[in-house]
């Protein structure tokens, strides 16, 4: 592989982790938008 | 509190973001790979300095952020800005990392030269500043002493970008504002692609503060209901 090559692997593979990192940000947050929504409906249930 | 039609507007708005982010990261390589022109003497390796600047830009954008959100908790007493400091020091602490693994692969290996290293003392302090964030209990008091840092830890900053005139050092000295005028000592093809880059940087701290925020934000209104229904029953 020439040195472009292993700069475009590089980028790519630093490029993987920001998207991976995105990508478990909005997986956390729709995990918590639903512990929230199930959190009101048993209080709203309770109460 | 947060409705459901909130969560949806906050959804649709981080989508539009995540596009035009993805948009704009698309571009810079484009940019980067295809239309930057390869520069004489450094050769393929000058690339990476697409990618380098941009991480330094983002990093010390990020902490000043951190700096103004930490003064704002101080003055206001208001948990929102403890939240957008912290958010924003977490992302500044990744592309401050960035930066200093994408330098000595640019350049050579470590030099202790004052560029260099107070860079690396920047990403120790606000690495404390996270570390004391995860391992004391949450309250005003945590809060108060991560603010007290956030603002210590980007006093350095100013250090950081006068090191490279105050001292001889490795690093090379400012191409983009320099003593020339703006962008003198840069090709324009250089230029645009590095424009881009910073652009496409820009919206991705937006994106990931975006994100990181409504985290935080749901986070503690879920420990909220919490403690309701607790002190309730």
């Amino acid at each position: 592989m020439d040195n472009l090559g292993f700069l475009f692997a590089a980028n790519a593979f630093i490029w993987g982790g920001i998207i991976y990192y995105v990508y478990t940000l909005k997986k956390r947050s729709r995990a918590l938008e639903k512990d929230l929504e199930l959190l009101k409906e048993n209080l709203s249930k309770e109460g | 509190m947060m409705s459901s039609d909130d969560v949806d507007k906050n959804e649709g708005e981080s989508n539009f973001l995540l596009g035009l982010t993805g948009l704009g990261l698309l571009a810079a390589i484009f940019a980067i790979f295809i239309y930057a022109p390869t520069e004489r003497t450094e050769g393929v390796i000058q690339r990476i300095m697409y990618f380098h600047v941009p991480s330094a830009w983002l990093s010390f954008f990020a902490f000043f952020i951190v700096f103004i959100c930490s003064i704002l908790f101080l003055w206001k007493k208001d948990r929102e800005w403890d939240i957008y400091a912290h958010a924003s020091a977490e992302i500044g602490v990744i592309f401050c990392s960035l930066v200093l693994i994408t330098g000595p692969i640019w350049g050579a290996w470590w030099v202790w030269d004052a560029r260099l290293t107070s860079t690396l003392i920047l990403w120790i302090i606000y690495v404390a500043y996270l570390m004391l964030r995860s391992q004391s209990d949450a309250g005003s008091m945590r809060a108060r002493y991560s603010a007290v840092l956030g603002i210590v830890g980007f006093l350095n900053i100013p250090f950081i970008h006068f090191s490279v005139l105050w001292w001889r050092t490795f690093h090379p000295q400012p191409k983009v504002i320099s003593s020339e005028g703006f962008g003198k000592g840069m090709e324009t093809g250089m230029l645009a692609t590095l424009g881009v880059s910073l652009f496409a940087f820009t919206l991705l701290y937006f994106l990931l503060m975006g994100l990181r925020v409504r985290q935080e934000k749901l986070k503690d209104e879920i420990d909220k209901l919490k403690r309701e229904t607790l002190y309730s029953s």
